[in-house]
This record gives C-alpha cells, structure tokens and sequence, in this order.
C-alpha cells in the first residue's frame, strides 16, 4: 500500500486536491459538469486502492442525504413549469433542476473530502500542519483526541455492561432506557478528567513547553509532483475563473 | 560537595486543602547522592516530589512558603518549561504516564526529545541506547497503551532518563513490578548514580533501599521527622516510632537483640548479619 | 474579573477537549444505543463552555465536527452550530446561567435558540433545506402544509433541538456538580463551582 504514488503524495497536495474540486464546482455552471466529477474521484480511488472503503463511506454518509434533497427540491422549489399533479403536491421542472444542481455539488465536494482523508492519514495531515504553522498544542490536541475516542467507546461499553449485572435497565420504556444514560456518561466523564492532572504534568516532564524549537521523527517529504501539482490546480482554477465570468 | 536540592523552612498547602501538606521541611541533598524518601501513605512524599519538580507551586498554585533551591537557583526563578531539562520526574502512576499521541514504545521514549529539539540522528541513537539499558527492546512497536502495568513503569522511566536530567526524581517506580523487575530497576539506578546524576526515590521496599541508597528522608504526617545516611536512620530507636517498615534482616536482628543475643552492629543489608553475629566482640563496624 | 483570550488557554483545558470531543462522540452513540430521540451530541462541548470558558469551547465544537466530518463531510458545514454553542454555553457560564436548575433550563433554551439560527441558514444554503435527518421530515410537512422554506427549517430545527438541549444542559448541570474541587480550582471558571467558595 505504500508503495502507492498517489498515497505517497503529501497530505497538503491531496488537501489542495480537495479543495480543488471544491473550487472547480463552485466555479463551473450547471450540473452536469459537477456530477462528471464523481467517476473521477471513482478512478483516483481505485488507482490508490481505496476505491472500496470510498464508496462504502459515500453510499453510508451521502445517498440517503442526496435522494432527500432531491426530493425535496423537486416538490418545493417555487416555479413555474409544473410536469406533474397529484393534490397539493407538485413536480417541477425548476425544482428537477435546482435539485441536481444541488445534489451533483455535494456530491462532488462530499467524496472529494471523504476521498481526501481515505488516502491521508490524520496524522500525516496534522503534521503537515504543524509544518505550516499549527501550534504544538494544537496538533497534541488533535491527535490525542484520535486516541481518546476509540478508548472512551470501549469504556462505555465496559461501564454500560457493568450498569446491566447491577440491575440498571437499559430496556423498557423511554424513561427507562433515559435513565441509564446518567449513570454511564458521569463516571466516564469524571474519571476522565480525573487523569488531566497527571497527564498535564506527564507533559510537563517531557519537555513539552520547553522553550525551543521541536524536532520530529516523523517527517514529511515533498517530491517534485507534490511541487508542481498545486501550481497546475492553481491555473485551471484561474483558467475557469476568467472563462466563467470574462469570456 | 554542592547542594543540588535545597529546601528551607519550606511548607506548603494545597489550594483546597484545609492543613499544609508539607510542614517546615529543610534538608539539603548533595550533588551525584542518591536519597530515598520513605514514610507512610499520605505522610506527603509526592507532594514533596512534586515540589522540588517545580510543579508546587507553579502547576499546584497554592501556599508555599520557604525557599526551594534547585542547582544554586531558585525556583521560583525558573520557567516552567526550563526545569524540566534539569529535573526529570518519574511519577507514581504508569497509567496515565504516556504522551498519549504516539503509537509506539519507540516513539513514546523519543517524546521527550523532540520536545527539547535534539536532531533525530541523535534521537535515534538516544532511544536505542536506553530502550536496552532499561531492558524494552522487545516492546519497541507496541501501542504504549496495551502495555502491562510493569511495562509501563520501565517505559515512564526510559522516556525520562533518555532526556537525561542531572536530577531524577522517582515516586515509586516499581509499584507494578515483580521482584526481578524491582532490582533491575534498582541496577538502573544505580547506573545512573554512577554516572553523577543526584536522585531522589520515593519506595517502600526497605531492602533495596537500605541496599542501594545513600541517605534518608523520613516523612511523617507532612513532617520530616529523620534524615541523614541511611544506616544512622534505621539504627536510631526513634525510626520505630513512625511504624515504617524496616530492612527484613534489620527486623529480624532487631528481635534477636530484644531476646538477648548481642550484635556488634545493626545490619541493615541480608549479608551483613553473619557479621554482626560473629563479631559481636568487635567493637564497632566500620 | 476580566480575561482575554489567552487568559483562557493553559494546559489543563487544553487536555479537557479531547475527553469533551470523545464525550461528544459517545454520547451520540449512547444515545442511539438506547434508542433515545435526542441527539446528546453537545454534552462535552457544553461542559467546556461551562468551566473552561468560550474560547476552549469553541475549540472544542470545531474539532468534534472536523473529526466527524472525516467520515460523513456533511458534518463540516455544521461545525460553525458547534462552535457557537460551545461559545453561547461559555458566555452563559460567566455570566452565572448555570448556577441553578432554572437558570440552567433558561440556558439550554437560549443555547437552542443559538444553535437553530447558526444551523438554519447552513441548512437552506448548503442543502437546500433538508438534510435528511428527523427535523427534515418535520420540514417537509410544514412545507406540504404550505410555510415558508426559512419558517418551515428554523421551526422544525427547533422542535428537534429544545429537547435535546435542554436534557443537554441538565446533564452538565450535574456532572459540573459531582466535579472535585481539586479538578475545578484548575479551570478558568472552575471557582464558580466550587463547593469550598459556596460553602463561605
Ligand atoms: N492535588 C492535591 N490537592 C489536594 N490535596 C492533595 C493533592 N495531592 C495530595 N493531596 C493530599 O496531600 C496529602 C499528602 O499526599 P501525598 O500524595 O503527597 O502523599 P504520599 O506520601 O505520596 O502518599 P502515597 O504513599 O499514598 O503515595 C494527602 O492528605 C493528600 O490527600
Ligand atoms: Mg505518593
């Protein structure tokens, strides 16, 4: 999987990728233009061997969203031209449209950054950051995050079983169920912070705010694409910038 | 000799405590000793740990009152951030001791270093050397949190020793470790001791102390109530007052003595005891 | 007492956002797990509001969305409703609205008002209205019945969020309560809380 050029590229190529598309759809009219976008995506996703957890997470986040958009411009989008009657509701054809348009720029913009974060991981991208000016704090902040989340589930859990062998319901009516969401969230929250402390002076002993420039293991390197590419996304956004509006 | 750690009259009160926690310490440890801090639960031990730290007052807030001179400064004269390059502190629990954003033993030890700006060449070779010294080669790619209790104990203690502080203050560094895992923490110890550094340990295991350390500081009820060379503390009667523990072999020789069996000295170390036995005519040892 | 954004940066607060964000996360998914119709996805972000003040909130709103927007971007539009409840819940705290039960209830209406009035206009700009969540339904029937589209997403929006954030509010209400003293005396507007002060 390494050995990948694309998911070799530096986070900030693949972010200024993203952002990228996000321009390009803003920029180009209708929507035809913008849903073309998505079988590219498809294509970068199968080159970088992703294109199966892409999907996944487009069909789970994005479909469902997209259908009720749609729906919901076509029947109540104010227009004229009405194609089709059933009582108070009614199909138009400014509706139809403003729905794909719609729904073809999330649809774009959508994948573009669930593409983006299934070839980087978060790590790189904070990093990439972090070489650009985000403040060490900030980059602990997120990184710790990602290690908490998956640590606090499992503790959840382990607190909810713990709930049920003591005689706490978490069936039953909704009063029942609301009421051992209490005594799960407390203590997970309390013990939690119980631990900054200590965790604020762990920092502490590693040199955390010492008052000198860090160094790092992990180290990002640029190639001559990572380079050339944003300049090339730099120039097709001008391109279709001075085509749009000044031609 | 030069004092590394200097405390005068020092007290100290938790912001929400109602008593001072620490009360009117002096005692002054010399550079390249190595002291151990014993005394029972609650009696202050890591308040003063994390005092001569610097983190009471600066992270703790709250009253202190005295001086506490650490290498010819004071403390309040320094930045948070600098002392710690000066001050490396183990603390007592493993379970939280983890940067907590690295995947790796490997990384986890080098934390500190990135911290301090040492090239990664350096790094590298840095880690390398204290994983072996500290016996965790083996654990160099696991995640740091699904490790042992003991396991983490070694790797707190290697990601601190690796900055390599000219103080190391340890507050019960082998809490979680079988006895095997005790001594070879001890053995590093005392490396380190060989290579000048000044300690301070808080531990409970009396024999290891009365093996390994120097001198004593005997903490009672926020009080220091003994201090000096080890052997001079466990052989004054007032040590028994205080019901902290003795070294095994001193406990025993102590109710031998009380049945009426004469001793030259007070051994304090498994060995010593057939001496003291046989030369009981000897006056005096050493 | 006057404080400045810096004021309300220090290490302790900055190690309260990852568990806030995790709260965030886990209260969502308790909540679903016990099949509760509200979302309790604002817990954490409150309490920070609560005792660390507007400006860790703010931070902490931000990177709950950004970290769910990894996997559903719909998320990231949103992540501007987090931040300003997270700095209305700040605001609240120093100005006293979460020192008893009813001012606490006051709070968590306001703190709705805020979110609906942030989320609407992302709702109809970005998506045209709907998002496909239960407050859409509740939208398409106001418009089926012949509102406007802002009347239709700013009533619906409030429908489904005054529940959930006034449950929300009670929630941190407590567990502010059952904080030590020894945590509280380390956050910016932890003295507000704290047991040893109300005892004088
Ligand atoms: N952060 C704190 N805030 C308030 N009180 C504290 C704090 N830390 C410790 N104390 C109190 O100060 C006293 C001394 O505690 P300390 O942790 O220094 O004892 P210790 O000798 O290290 O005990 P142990 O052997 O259990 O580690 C105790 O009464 C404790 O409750
Ligand atoms: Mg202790």
């Amino acid at each position: 999987m390494k050995q990948n050029i694309l998911l070799q590229l530096h986070p900030m190529t693949k972010f200024y990728f993203t952002l990228f598309i996000f321009a390009v759809v803003l920029i180009s009219p209708g929507y035809i233009f913008s849903f073309a976008i998505f079988p590219i995506l498809i294509l970068i996703a199968m080159l970088a061997g992703v294109a199966k957890e892409f999907l996944n997470i487009v069909i789970k986040a994005l479909v469902t969203v997209l259908i009720f958009i749609f729906i919901m411009q076509m029947f109540f989008y104010p227009g004229e031209n009405v194609l089709w009657e059933w009582g108070i509701f009614e199909i138009k054809q400014e509706g139809i449209k403003y729905g794909l348009l719609l729904t073809s720029r999330i649809l774009a913009i959508g994948s573009a950054f669930i593409l983006f974060f299934r070839m980087t991981e978060v790590r790189d991208f904070v990093k990439s950051l972090e070489d650009i000016g985000l403040p060490p704090m900030g980059a602990y902040v997120v990184l710790s995050t990602l290690q908490i989340i998956p640590e606090m589930r499992r503790q959840a859990n382990t607190i909810m079983e713990a709930q049920k062998t003591r005689g706490v319901e978490t069936e039953g009516s909704i009063f029942v169920r609301a009421k051992a969401f209490i005594p799960t969230l407390t203590p997970l929250i309390l013990s939690s912070i119980a631990g900054t402390e200590e965790r604020a002076i762990t920092l502490e002993s590693r040199a955390f705010s010492a008052p000198v420039k860090k160094t790092s293991l992990h180290q990002l390197s640029k190639s001559n694409m990572d380079r050339a590419l944003p300049i090339v996304f730099a120039l097709v956004v001008i391109g279709l910038i001075v085509w749009r509006f000044f031609l | 000799m030069t004092a590394m750690i200097d405390l005068k009259n020092v007290s100290y009160r938790y912001p929400v405590s109602d008593d001072s926690v620490l009360k009117n310490i002096s005692f002054s440890i010399e550079k390249g000793k190595f002291t151990a801090i014993i005394g029972n639960n609650g009696s202050g031990k890591t308040t003063l740990c994390n005092t001569i730290r610097g983190f009471v007052p600066h992270f703790y807030k709250g009253d202190l009152d005295g001086e506490v001179i650490i290498d010819q400064t004071k403390i309040t004269d320094y930045q948070l951030g600098q002392l710690g390059e000066k001050v490396g502190y183990v603390f007592q629990n493993p379970f939280i001791q983890v940067s907590g954003v690295k995947d790796n033993v490997f990384e986890e030890v080098a934390y500190g270093l990135e911290n301090l700006g040492i090239p990664v060449e350096e790094i590298k070779i840095r880690v390398e050397e204290v994983l072996k010294l500290v016996k965790i080669e083996y654990l160099r790619d696991k995640n740091p949190f699904e490790l042992s209790g003991g396991q983490r104990q070694r790797v707190a203690l290697a990601s601190i020793i690796v900055m390599d502080p000219e103080i190391l203050v340890i507050d019960e560094p082998t809490s979680q470790l079988d006895p095997i895992g005790t001594q070879q923490i001890f053995e590093i110890i005392r490396l380190m001791k060989e290579r000048g550094k000044t300690i301070v340990l808080v531990e409970h295991k009396m024999d290891l102390i009365a093996e390994y350390a120097d001198d004593l500081l005997v903490m009672h009820k926020g009080e220091l109530v003994m201090q000096g060379p080890v052997r001079e503390v466990f052989a004054d009667p007032e040590f028994e007052k205080y019901q902290i523990q003795y070294p095994h072999v001193t406990e025993i020789a102590l109710q031998l003595q009380q049945s009426g069996i004469p001793l030259s000295f007070l051994p304090i170390r498994d060995e010593e005891l057939a001496d003291a036995l046989n030369r009981t005519e000897v006056a005096a040892h050493d | 007492m006057k404080r400045s954004f810096k004021d309300d940066f220090n290490m302790m607060a900055m190690l309260l956002i990852p568990i806030a964000v995790a709260v965030n996360l886990v209260g969502f998914q308790l909540a679903n797990v016990l099949r509760l119709p509200i979302f309790l996805d604002t817990i954490g972000t409150i309490i920070v509001g609560v005792i660390a003040g507007p400006w860790v909130a703010l931070l902490t709103g931000l990177i709950t969305n950004l970290i769910n927007g990894i996997f559903n971007p719909v998320y990231f539009p949103y992540a501007l409703t987090s931040i300003a409840i997270g700095v209305g819940a700040g605001y609240l705290s120093k100005y006293g609205f979460f020192k008893s039960v009813p001012k606490t209830i006051i709070s968590g209406i306001i703190i709705t008002f805020i979110a609906v009035i942030v989320s609407a206009p992302i709702t109809v700009f970005v998506f045209g209205g709907v998002t496909g969540n239960t407050s859409s339904l509740i939208t398409a029937a106001f418009l089926a019945s012949g509102q406007e589209l802002w009347s239709a997403v700013f009533s619906s929006s409030f429908i489904t969020e005054v529940a959930d954030k006034v449950v929300s509010v009670l929630i941190v209400y407590f567990i502010v309560k059952a904080m030590s003293d020894r945590y509280l005396s380390k956050m910016n507007y932890g003295d507000l809380y704290m047991k040893r002060n109300n005892r004088k």
